[in-house]
């Protein structure tokens, strides 16, 4: 008995905790996974750049893009599924903005898209204002197999109130709704009706006595007194009541709604890529160390200028990090300060390079962000590699694209 | 009985004493159904019934009927053998769905602002219902299992549908069609639902065309049958471990 007590005390307790947790079931709003989401995640997968946030305070009802490009990065970790199946995401806590559209390549995106590696995509994502408050909004990939690729985010201030907010829609049959409250009425109407019905049906056995006289009238064999031919008559009028109800609002409601199409799913292929200008720079990475006390990498590049203009090394950019030396390039696209080191690249000997040349040089990238964005986990991986995009300059003012992708060794000293 | 005549002096006090008790049963089965019943659904049903994009034609219509006919089919066990109440499958959806539309209206809403017209429940009352009401009639659990089991998985989409028509209706969206359920799941960012893991309008069924729900339906009643007998023996089973463990009452 003793031990039965206590499996009945026990299952309730379970049994209340587990309510618990389902009534506080909320769906994951949160964006902040940028930090904790592995580095060579972040490092090998999808790299994002020349992104570039529209506005940083907008109000209610107001819109504004985040753009850039996507480097789908060739060297794609083998733990990670290749990015088959992808889905632009946007990296806000919920639905403080609306997604009023994303485009890849100039394609509408709302369905998830095949994506083919070592391809650069150009993306576009219109944000519509709708919850006020400071919100950090992040490029971000899903890969299916592979989970949220987070990118850089940026602060961004809603002003204004939601009260305002209106989602208007014109449909295919030529009214025009506001989404964020349409057909409202509708659910509750119905939903009340059939609670109405169901707490009548309730009601109907629980004004009786119950447990005790009935349990009482089971045992003692004489069940079938406990239905009546009166109560039998109820019930056949509650179950054809609710037959000819639901037969009743099916028609209503398709007379109302003549024309409804079933929702729409299916993978997007053959998105249209972005041509980088040809690279005529080719990098070779002998060697690479992460100086842990100094916050800073650094990379011993053999490069050679195949081309026919000087170019210059002037970004160095890692998940989203950028590392720039400011004699040769500097940042005018108002990038996340907590992002941009913009003294953060310091070459040994950055003189042109000129067509034909090869030089071998000691390239330092040190910034805080190593430390903040903890990239430097890296060297706790078990495939501790890094990778990244190196930018060149010519004199004019045309940029070239190189990657890069070697192993890392930690210093300690 | 001689545990209730000790205790009482007077039968109109055993009577209160016995109403006192159908409450606190009554209470107890409610939230513990509620709670159970809903964390159940979650797990199974889950984000078929959370969005509006999810509730297709194939998908939902299937997979609703036959992860929601469980407990009521338990507490039906209960309810009917041991005390002829004909309401156990019609407590648990009104469970159910008052811990759904507190935890769709507190936290989808209030805490994440989801629209409530994107994340409302499905309604399993109209089946429930029924399903009662061919318990009672038939004293059966056969019967209730094949005809109440198939009515069930039958009345769960023309129940649903004067709720989800609406939203079915198609937009052209920036050069795209698609239904405003689909626009609905595309404007309000989810970034941990991503389009992809989005289960709908998949299956073997495409050769009936554009009818599929009623196909759909009927699988999903004739799985509900065998899930009803299933879960109306672990209901038996169940109740054995009475509340009340005098088997003397
Ligand atoms: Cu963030």
């Amino acid at each position: 008995m003793k031990i039965k007590d206590k499996v009945a005390k026990l299952s309730f307790v379970a049994l209340l905790i587990t309510m618990t947790a389902a009534m506080f079931y909320a769906p994951t709003a949160s964006a902040h996974g940028e930090k904790s989401q592995a580095a060579f995640m972040r490092m090998r997968t999808i790299h994002w750049f020349d992104l570039h946030w529209s506005k940083e305070e907008v109000a209610v009802n107001d819109t504004m893009t985040l753009n850039g490009k996507f480097l789908v990065f060739a060297g794609w970790p083998e733990t990670v599924d290749k990015p088959e199946v992808s889905f632009l995401n946007i990296g806000i806590p919920g639905p403080v903005f609306i997604r009023a559209g994303s485009w890849i390549g100039g394609q509408l995106v709302p369905r998830s898209v095949s994506l083919e590696l070592g391809e650069t995509y150009e993306f576009k994502v219109l944000l519509k204002a709708r919850r006020p408050g400071d919100w950090h909004v992040h490029s971000m990939m899903n890969v299916q197999g592979g989970g949220p690729i987070i990118g850089p985010g940026k602060w961004v201030t809603i002003t204004g109130s939601m009260a305002d907010f209106v989602n208007p829609v014109t449909t295919l049959t030529g009214q025009t709704i506001d989404l964020e409250n349409y057909a409202l009425d509708n659910v509750y109407f119905w939903h009340a009706v059939w609670f109405a019905i169901a707490f009548a049906w309730l009601l109907f056995w629980i004004k009786r006595p119950m447990f005790v006289p009935r349990h009482i009238a089971v045992s003692t064999g004489k069940a079938n007194s406990l239905i009546s031919a009166g109560d039998k008559k109820v019930g056949m009028a509650f179950a054809l009541g609710t037959i000819v109800i639901v037969a009743a609002s099916m028609g209503s409601t398709n007379e109302k709604y003549p024309v409804t199409t079933p929702l729409q799913a299916g993978l997007l292929r053959g998105m249209k890529t972005f041509q980088m200008p040809e690279a005529t720079v080719s990098v070779k990475v002998d060697d690479a160390t992460y100086r842990v006390p100094g916050r800073a990498m650094q990379m011993t590049l053999t490069m050679t200028n195949n081309g026919d203009s000087a170019v210059r090394l002037g970004e160095f950019n890692t998940a989203g990090v950028r590392f720039l030396d400011p004699a040769v390039h500097e940042d005018d696209t108002n990038y996340p300060d907590d992002l941009l080191a913009e003294e953060g690249l310091t070459v040994s000997d950055n003189s042109p390079l000129a067509p034909g040349e090869t030089r071998t040089v000691e390239v330092t990238a040190s910034d805080a962000a190593w430390e903040v964005y903890r990239l430097a986990d890296l060297i706790y991986d078990p495939d501790s590699r890094f990778a990244g995009l190196l930018f060149f300059w010519d004199a004019k003012g045309a940029r070239q694209l190189v990657t890069v992708d070697a192993p890392l060794i930690p210093t300690f000293i | 009985m001689s545990a209730s005549q000790s205790a009482v002096r007077s039968r109109a006090e055993a009577v209160q004493v016995s109403r006192t008790f159908d409450w606190m049963i009554l209470f107890t089965l409610f939230t513990a159904v509620l709670g159970g019943y809903h964390i159940h659904y979650m797990l199974t049903g889950g984000d078929w019934d959370f969005w509006t994009d999810w509730k297709d034609r194939r998908l939902w219509v299937t997979v609703a009927p036959i992860v929601s006919i469980t407990f009521p089919a338990a507490v039906q066990a209960c309810l009917w053998w041991r005390y002829r109440l004909p309401v156990g499958a019609t407590i648990s959806v009104v469970a159910l769905m008052i811990g759904e539309w507190i935890n769709r209206y507190l936290n989808f809403w209030g805490w994440t602002y989801f629209p409530v017209n994107i994340c409302f429940p499905s309604n399993l009352l109209p089946g429930a219902i029924v399903l009662d009401v061919i318990l009672m009639l038939g004293n059966s659990m056969t019967l209730t299992a094949v005809v109440g089991g198939l009515a069930y998985g039958l009345l769960f989409y023309p129940g649903n549908w004067p709720v989800i028509a609406p939203l079915h209706v198609p937009v052209e969206y920036n050069g795209m069609m698609m239904t405003l359920a689909d626009l609905q799941g595309y404007h309000y960012v989810r970034t941990g639902t991503p389009e992809y893991i989005r289960m709908v309008e998949k299956g073997t069924l495409r050769t009936f065309g554009k009818d599929v729900a009623p196909v759909s339906a009927f699988f999903s009643g004739f799985v509900s049958i065998i899930i009803y007998f299933l879960w109306h023996f672990f209901g038996r089973w169940f109740a054995k471990t009475d509340f009340i463990a005098d088997d003397n009452l």
